[in-house]
């Protein structure tokens, strides 16, 4: 190769540039649909996702989105009006979070046995009752099970990024399945951040060809029964519902490597990178480790740093991608430490702990570790965790190495506030 | 395939013998008011123990045994119209053609000295408007065969619905009508029950089909046809679905959808409850009817609220089609579908199809259309059509309607009825009847 040549190949792979903008967390997921060129979108507004439907509609009507845009009747249409459009061929996009992601949930779980690759921003809020509009992680960790694919961002960019990003995952054709990017109602929804925008030519040439029904369709040029009735004890009926469930689950252990390779990709076309599954902060020559998960850990890396320079031998391990859940991934990680404080934003009720920690206990078992750990519960209903809240749970965590012995119930860590 | 072909029928239970056809028939045939010259003839039944008649009238037989008698070649049926016509100028009035047939349909006029034979005066035929007791009546729904009898039928043969039921027959015609180029969405119930999403991997259907859920048929049909509108591609957005899901469960999303203007044709048969789980109690269930959970027992005599009025509450959406139909008057139901379909293109159009139950409301399945027909005779239920431009109008008016207990004893869902309770139903037959009526007064407003 002349280096002419070479010179040639660099350029044309190197980002254009980039405008630098000031984004609140909404606005940059807006931003991101945008970018990802989608077909239709269909909204219906929630506290606090209403900026970032508001956004969009505002895209849409300034002729910088070119999408369908229906103002459906309720979060239940909602996404039955983008299962229909996918089935058309759509590349289809909403948000949502609290009460009306359980309103949505009777549609919601079928999307992901349909196989279509709709993108659902969550815009996560805490689940009533009593009342809240406030962020928390129970609506989408109450909705874990339906099969949907879900990643959780840490910073406004990490949303605009992820959000384009999510598209190119859910119609890989290896995985074929809905994809929740989750950012934390308030911190992130409202939080203004520095954003740099992609160029639409990078993200052009980063999502390739659109095709979402190869699959599955309702096309008059290729009749077929979408979800016809199985039944009977044996034979046809069964063998095909285990095919569609057995076919579920591979597309969830596919996303694992396709969620890497897609966030590998995007580094290089885009100029940034973010940890596809699990991040992995200060951890290599560590004793003992917190989790997070979501906005949260911006606050726990500076606790984190503290604690390094006062000598504690403490790293931080944080979850990007919950479903599937990484288990390889946090495998490799979990064998480094010693002992672990797991920060949860929302309730397990039927173990009395933090999902992601009763998650982590699985994952632990399949290790063959039985390392002491603490299940915290903390930013419930709006509530921040401070980098005090971090320097609690790190404190408390070093001290079951020293002989300490772990409650059995979880610590709350607002509680007192 | 053949053709069929318009007939005369005669109800003998409405006819009193007051031969006021025999009069119009003779003044249109002969200029006279001699009924003896008279083309058809009506005849006191010999013996029977009340006063009964019967009729002797041309049938236009298929295979006529006047035509094949006649040695002159003076009798000949016409293809198009089906009318067996007769020519002077073959005749040689030898009277076999009388002989062969075994209708009395073909006589010597003696004023004349030729045989004379109803002609359906071209179509229009005069006994039948001169009738003052509807006991005749000119049927050419075979138009609809003779028009849609070639075109494809959409669905496979062997959908499986219960015996007697007019939902298959219904869905047939529905999709020969709207032809292939259409997405069906048939929500939980009969529709899919019957096989046309299919079971285990076959399907009944010729057309991409789907079930939504009972919740949602409205909203995904607009997404498959916004998408289709974004390409440029004209596909035809159908639901054909039950009155459960429209108007319980389903009811936001169609409410939404219509007041989108969603372009798509919502047919809803409604059978007056949920009929394929077993028969339980829908808002469109009527007051006092029994359904499997407003049973008749020591405490309760069936559904103790009236009906919602789904399609009344349509038109307060202002679609650009709604209207009322009844497979027992299936021209009526065939022009509200073309127009259910041509409105579809540009707004939401909404047909709303009375569909009697054989086993959710008990009655022998041989008398689905008469249980239909006697729905609409008594005005328990009515037809009409409404567009934003021309208002509310009813397409079969019944002015003079049979008393509700005429449908009531059809059926064995109304059996245990008290008299307060026939009379409940009947005040309200009467109240919802006058209701519309003010609607067609006011049918320009706005």
């Amino acid at each position: 190769m002349s280096t002419a040549t070479l010179e040639k190949a660099v350029a044309a792979e190197a980002p254009r540039k980039q405008k630098v903008i000031l984004a609140e967390g909404n606005e940059a997921a807006a931003l991101g649909v945008a970018l990802a060129r989608p077909d239709m979108v269909s909204v219906y507004p929630i506290t606090p996702q209403s900026s970032l439907v508001e956004h969009v509609a505002k895209l849409i009507a300034d002729g910088r989105m070119d999408a369908d845009i229906v103002d459906a009747e309720g979060e239940h249409s909602v996404l039955s009006v983008l299962q229909g459009g996918a089935l058309a061929g759509a590349r289809t996009y909403t948000a949502t979070c609290g009460p009306g992601l359980a309103f949505m949930f009777e549609p919601y779980f079928r999307t992901s046995g349909m196989r279509l690759p709709i993108v659902l921003t969550i815009v996560t809020r805490d689940g009533i009752t009593p009342q809240s509009v406030w962020g928390g992680h129970q609506d989408a960790m109450t909705v874990r099970e339906a099969g949907w694919i879900q990643v959780y961002c840490e910073s406004v960019q990490e949303v605009l990024d992820t959000t384009v990003m999510a598209f190119k995952i859910a119609e890989h054709h290896d995985v074929m399945l809905p994809v929740n990017v989750c950012l934390d109602g308030n911190y992130l929804s409202y939080g203004a951040s520095r954003v740099e925008l992609p160029d639409q030519a990078d993200v052009d040439e980063f999502m390739g060809e659109k095709n979402v029904n190869w699959h599955v369709a309702l096309d008059p040029l290729r009749p077929m029964a979408v979800d016809p009735l199985t039944g009977g004890t044996t034979g046809k009926g069964p063998q095909t519902f285990v095919r569609y469930r057995k076919g579920q689950c591979r597309g969830m252990q596919n996303a694992l490597s396709v969620i890497e390779e897609v966030h590998a990709d995007w580094a290089k076309r885009i100029g940034r990178s973010f940890a596809p599954l699990v991040e992995e902060y200060r951890l290599d020559d560590a004793e003992f480790a917190i989790m997070t998960l979501g906005s949260m850990t911006g606050a726990a890396k500076d606790a984190v740093d503290e604690a390094r320079e006062a000598g504690k031998k403490i790293g931080l391990i944080k979850i990007k991608t919950f479903s599937p859940f990484p288990v390889e991934a946090l495998k490799k990680a979990l064998g480094k430490v010693k002992a672990l404080g797991v920060i949860d934003r929302s309730v397990g009720f039927r173990w009395n702990c933090g999902p992601m920690y009763q998650e982590t206990l699985g994952v632990l078992y399949r290790l063959g570790r039985h390392i002491p750990s603490i299940s915290y519960i903390g930013g419930l209903a709006g509530a921040d965790i401070t980098i005090p809240h971090v320097h609690r749970v790190i404190d408390e965590t070093e001290a079951l190495l020293n002989g300490a012995v772990a409650p059995t119930e979880p610590v709350w860590l607002n509680e007192k506030d | 395939m053949g053709r069929a072909y318009s007939t005369i029928a005669f109800d003998p239970a409405k006819c009193d013998g007051c031969g006021d056809c025999m009069t119009a028939c003779a003044q249109a045939k002969t200029g006279t008011d001699d009924i003896a010259r008279s083309r058809i003839q009506i005849y006191g039944r010999e013996g029977a123990a009340d006063k009964t008649f019967e009729l002797a009238l041309c049938r236009q037989c298929a295979d006529p045994k006047c035509v094949t008698v006649c040695p002159a070649g003076a009798l000949n049926k016409d293809g198009t119209s089906g009318v067996i016509g007769w020519d002077a100028t073959k005749c040689v009035d030898c009277l076999l053609c009388t002989v062969g047939c075994a209708y009395a349909g073909i006589a010597l006029d003696e004023a004349t000295g030729h045989v004379a034979k109803c002609d359906t005066c071209d179509g229009n035929p005069a006994c039948v408007p001169a009738c003052p007791h509807g006991a005749l009546k000119h049927i050419t729904t075979a138009n609809i065969y003779n028009e849609v009898g070639d075109w494809e039928d959409l669905f496979a043969p062997g959908l499986a619905g219960c015996q007697g039921c007019n939902t298959e027959l219904l869905m047939r015609h529905t999709l020969r009508r709207v032809g292939p180029d259409t997405v069906l969405a048939t929500p939980p119930g009969c529709v899919p029950g019957m096989g046309s999403v299919g079971f285990n991997g076959t399907t009944g259907t010729k057309v991409p089909v789907f079930h939504p859920l009972l919740t949602n048929t409205a909203a995904m049909l607009a997404g498959i046809k916004r998408q289709y509108k974004r390409v440029g591609r004209d596909v035809q957005a159908l639901a054909i679905a039950g009155d459960g899901g429209a108007s319980d469960v389903g009811f936001q999303s169609l409410s939404g959808a219509a007041e989108r203007g969603e372009q798509m044709l919502f047919m809803v048969v409604d059978n007056e409850g949920y009929m394929n789980t077993g028969m339980q109690r829908s808002s469109c269930t009527p007051y006092g009817a029994w359904t499997s959970t407003t049973p008749v027992g020591e405490t309760s005599r069936g559904k103790t609220q009236d009906a919602k009025n789904l399609p009344l509450i349509m038109v307060n959406h202002r679609c650009a089609y709604v209207a009322t139909a009844s497979t027992a008057y299936m021209e009526d139901l065939y022009d509200k579908l073309d127009k259910a379909i041509a409105a579809s293109k540009n707004g939401f159009a909404y047909l709303h199809v009375y569909s009697p139950c054989t086993t959710g409301w008990r009655f022998p399945s041989n008398l689905n259309m008469e249980v239909a027909r006697k729905a609409v005779e008594t005005n328990f239920v009515m037809l009409w059509e409404y567009t934003p431009q021309d208002g509310l109008h009813f397409t079969k008016p019944v002015d003079d309607p049979l008393p509700v207990t005429d449908y009531l004893k059809a059926m064995g869902r109304f059996r245990h009825l008290t008299p307060e309770q026939v009379e409940h139903i009947q005040k309200k037959v009467v109240e919802n009847q006058k209701f519309v009526e003010r609607m067609t007064e006011h049918a320009h407003v706005g």
